[in-house]
């Protein structure tokens, strides 16, 4: 057990040291594994055939400004929360006796990774008791290796007073039009300094950055007693402050403002089967939802059965179609400024990029070391992850996406092969069931189309659908010109739950015939 | 863990670095335990302690917010620090209030030392007795039995203090037929380790799971509906955010009214429907200080169909004369004039005394829900949500459970389904998948939305 003296050992100012080598250097620092080595010194008197271990450090940087009238008077007021957290500690994880084993400490020194290696051989030895196999990994290369986000400039280091000042800009084209009620913008970063060491001879120091940003206005209209919400959610992205102004968080405050208003005013949709063109802002949650987690291999075993769920994608959908020709997807942890983007996974595997669906056949599952030989393959395709050092890590989602379509099909030509439809834009509601068939997705804003043509906006809109009959639907995605990345950082699977941050790329797409319904 | 005595030195050190006249600390002391298995067998296990120290200071209305995770003092100096250097360019909150002095907090039984303290030893055999079950039966079990002790201290520079030290349980299982062609679920939460009825819980889990199989594909449209307490539950605590009071004047909830105004002190709902929040009861307690750091009172937000209580926090309570309502549950501060924060971890549908299987024999013809998933909002003013039914759905026929039913999607709002119940069952303490959690009874409502069918077992 963890002793008062250790309790209050702790140190920011070790963790600082520990990550505190330039980014241009290529080994890990030599503090952090000499700590890695006893992990895996010890885990070495416990008979573990494999042992490792991950000393991380995070860091939030939360700023966000809510506008909204002073009751009484209608004054504008503008209420600030700047915040900052930052969490030290490391995880072990061994196998003995064929289990897995893992404990975890917020007291980064020798003696308390060796205590602590203890425990997480003495979990793994009470798990061994109901074990129906040993735990067998797939073989992984050794690496000693440093990995950066790319980055021009460290957003940690901009000053608070430039960020506030964005959010202040942002919110006052949002309140201009008095019609809007209320408005809110917020600016995260994360960093995540890791480093990783295996008794497989790895050793892996990586600093991973990530950047969101967020507008909200709300309009009310008391007369009929309704109030809409439009939001704008930029390309949360892994990249430096030089991303920021890419956001295009002014400009998109203006449209945000000026769709709210005409939102509450809106028609309501005439629900029935319409086609649809979903904007790559609304269907990187559909790919999310309906692709990236069908595809997960520890849900089609069942390993997720309690809790997320299984998987209408079974082991023997492998090779047959499961969407259009149009429909090719990519898993990957190495695009640019995608949110899933690293080095390498929590299991030290190097990151790279895996065909899912090619041309609507089902290719290959998410995998992790432990599973590659469940499906017959020799290598994991580097999907494991644990949101803190405090977490067990287990299979994740990669960055999931859907391969742009020919060069010469724009997002006029998908509407203008219209008759009746409606364009979704952002994110609403997402609802699925624990196999991923049954699914109703809404979205901030929608447009009807008629003739082949983008009319004005509509409300109260929902598509509800079969997801293989779905994307059995899709028959057009544009170009590479129209295709944009987009991330979601609430990602939530396991129990306890952890929380996943991934990007999402596609091309405005078009669907065929979709339930669309009439909702509150 | 933390004790109250080292809390309370912890918390006066670090305002003592503070130079500012308003200094608020909130510590967070939490081990966690837990046993995971799928498929027959244990596939990931944790022992994990964690603490934090959260620093907010303010001076002229000027805040900032540093926390950590590591407690020795240069830590903690220098978090205390960047805390007032966040505070120096942050600009002023025009809504903040003049902290809080010194509170007297209620005290609130919510520490077993058997369920703070038990590992893998402890644990392991309520999977075993799960696992072992399903075998016997060829089938395949999934779940998770954890244990949580969470301490919490707040303090500030006016003098308030309070220390809760809380530990609660919980086991779920899954059981499905080993060629996935049905399943089953069974759950409890409980304060007592000691209290998890394993072999229950499985002998449940098992039942559901034969008596699912082949399920019958049936109409969508509107059906009278038995839920199960812990379905009840995964829709009523969704009702929480819109008793807030400024949201509701606002004109953003249900309870606002079409042209101003609100719908307090109106009949809403059924004679016998009283929702609330307690604290203090036995089955769930949680924290005695709410998210305004006021000390936690028993709340009737629905008080026999009638809407009882709006929840001000201080800010808005100072803006129209009332007084701040000491919710229950605490926690959750910062709403932004949105229901009753933390009041939702201690909320109460009341029941009766009638069992599930007396409202199954009144019910001529509906469906019985085991419990509901993937619950997610459609409208946030009316509360209408979707989500489906998952784990068990079968047929009611003339009193008695006649065939296992395919899955549906529900479209629907709380508050129209409390409207529609007509008869509550016996309350029990539930937490649904989704980790909402409330003392809630089994129900039969009418008219209750299926627009679609789903083909997931």
């Amino acid at each position: 057990m963890l002793t008062r003296r250790h309790f209050l050992a702790g140190s920011a100012a070790l963790a600082a040291n520990l990550f505190g080598a330039p980014k241009e250097s290529s080994t890990p620092s030599p503090d952090l594994e000499k700590l890695g080595a006893a992990a895996l010194r010890e885990a070495k008197k416990y008979k573990a055939t494999y042992c490792d271990i991950r000393i991380v450090r995070l860091r939030d940087q939360r700023l966000n400004l809510r506008v909204s009238p002073e009751r009484g008077t209608g004054k504008t007021l503008a209420v600030p929360g700047v915040t900052e957290e930052a969490s030290f500690g490391f995880g072990v994880r061994v196998i003995v006796d064929g289990a897995w084993g893992f404990a975890s400490s917020p007291i980064v020194t020798q003696e308390e990774i060796a205590l602590i290696t203890k425990e997480a051989a003495i979990v793994a030895k009470a798990n061994a008791a109901i074990q129906p196999k040993p735990i067998q990994l797939a073989p992984v290369k050794a690496y000693r290796d440093r990995w950066v986000t790319p980055f021009d400039k460290d957003p940690f280091e901009v000053p608070l007073a430039e960020k506030l000042d964005l959010l202040r800009r942002v919110t006052d084209q949002v309140k201009r039009d008095p019609k809007v009620f209320s408005g809110a913008a917020s600016l995260n970063l994360r960093s995540e300094d890791k480093y990783f060491a295996s008794t497989e001879g790895s050793s892996i120091q990586q600093y991973i950055l990530q950047i969101y940003g967020n507008i909200d206005a709300t309009a009310v209209d008391r007369q009929k007693n309704i109030s809409r919400t439009r939001s704008y959610v930029p390309t949360q992205a892994s990249a430096g402050w030089e991303y920021v102004p890419e956001m295009n968080l002014e400009e998109n405050a203006r449209q945000i403002r000026d769709e709210v208003v005409e939102h509450l005013s809106a028609p309501a949709v005439r629900p029935g089967r319409k086609d649809l063109i979903l904007m790559p802002n609304h269907l990187m949650l559909t790919i999310h939802e309906s692709v990236a987690h069908p595809t997960e291999l520890d849900r089609a075993l069942g390993y997720e059965a309690n809790y997320a769920g299984t998987s209408y994608i079974t082991m023997d959908k492998i090779g047959k179609r499961i969407a259009s020709e149009q429909c090719t997807f990519v898993g990957e942890r190495t695009s640019p400024r995608g949110l899933g983007t690293c080095g390498y996974d929590d299991d030290g595997v190097k990151t790279t990029e895996f065909t899912i669906i090619d041309k609507g056949i089902f290719r290959n599952y998410q995998t992790t070391r432990e599973q590659a030989h469940l499906v017959g393959d020799k290598a994991s395709h580097g999907c494991c992850q644990a949101d803190s050092w405090a977490t067990v890590p287990f299979q994740r989602m990669p960055n999931v996406s859907l391969r742009p379509g020919p060069a010469d099909t724009t997002l006029d030509s998908l509407i203008s092969g219209i008759d009746d439809g409606v364009l979704i834009d952002g994110r609403g509601s997402y609802s699925i069931d624990q196999q991923r068939y049954n699914f109703q997705f809404g979205g901030d804003a929608f447009w009807e189309i008629k003739g082949g043509k983008k009319r004005g906006m509509i409300s109260r809109v929902s598509y509800q659908a079969r997801t293989p009959d779905f994307w059995q639907s899709c028959d057009g995605t544009a170009g590479p010109a129209y295709w944009r990345q987009y991330g979601t950082t609430g990602d939530a699977k396991g129990e306890p739950t952890q929380i996943n941050s991934i990007s999402h790329g596609c091309s405005p797409t078009r669907f065929r015939q979709t339930n669309v319904i009439l909702t509150d | 863990m933390l004790t109250q005595d080292e809390a309370k030195k912890l918390t006066d050190k670090i305002i003592g670095f503070s130079t500012y006249p308003d200094c608020h600390v909130t510590v967070n002391d939490t081990e966690q335990a837990y046993t995971r298995f799928a498929n027959n067998g244990i596939t990931t296990a944790s022992f994990s302690k964690r603490h934090s120290v959260a620093i907010a200071v303010t001076r002229d209305g000027q805040t900032g917010t540093y926390s950590v995770n590591n407690l020795d003092d240069s830590t903690l100096r220098n978090a205390v620090k960047k805390a007032e250097e966040l505070a120096a360019i942050a600009p002023p909150n025009p809504e903040r209030l003049p902290a809080l002095g010194a509170q007297q907090y209620p005290k609130v039984n919510d520490y077993d030392e058997f369920t703070a303290t038990a590992r893998s030893p402890e644990m392991i055999p309520h999977v075993k007795t799960v696992v072992d079950a399903a075998v016997r039966q060829k089938l395949v079990a999934a779940g998770l039995v954890e244990r949580s002790h969470h301490v919490s201290a707040i303090a500030n520079k006016a003098g308030l203090f309070g220390y809760h030290n809380a530990a609660d349980s919980q086991l779920t299982t899954t059981i499905r037929m080993a060629d996935g062609s049905s399943s089953g679920w069974a759950g409890q939460p409980s304060t007592k380790l000691k209290g998890i009825d394993s072999a229950k819980l499985a002998a449940v889990a098992i039942e559901k799971c034969k008596r699912w199989k082949n399920p019958v594909k049936l109409e969508p449209g509107n059906y009278t509906v038995v839920l199960e307490p812990t379905a009840t539950g995964d829709l009523v605590r969704l009702m929480a955010p819109a008793f807030g009071a400024r949201a509701t004047e606002e004109g953003r909830t249900f309870l606002s009214k079409r042209g101003g105004g609100n719908l307090l002190g109106e009949k809403v709902f059924p004679e016998f429907i009283t929702l609330r929040s307690d604290p203090f009861d036995d089955r769930q307690p949680s924290s005695p200080w709410t998210g305004d750091l006021l000390p936690t009172k028993a709340i009737q937000w629905i008080d026999r169909g009638t809407v009882a209580h709006l929840a001000y926090d201080r800010y808005w309570a100072s803006k129209t004369g009332k007084e701040p309502t000491p919710e229950g549950g605490g926690g959750g501060g910062g709403r932004g004039g949105g229901g009753f924060g933390g009041g939702a971890s201690s909320l109460i549908l009341e029941g009766s005394d009638q069992t599930l299987e007396q409202l199954i024999a009144g019910v001529e013809r509906g469906l019985l829900v085991t419990h509901f998933w993937y619950i997610r909002f459609v409208n946030q003013q009316t509360l209408q949500h979707t989500g489906l039914t998952r784990d068990g759905l079968f047929l009611i026929e003339n009193g008695k459970i006649t065939q296992p039913v395919m899955n549906f999607r529900f479209l629907e709002s709380p508050v129209r389904l409390l409207q529609n119940t007509k008869v509550v069952g016996q309350a029990v303490r539930v937490r649904g998948l989704e980790a909402g959690m409330m003392i809630a009874p089994s129900l039969v409502a009418v008219d209750f939305p299926l627009p679609s069918i789903s083909d997931a077992i």
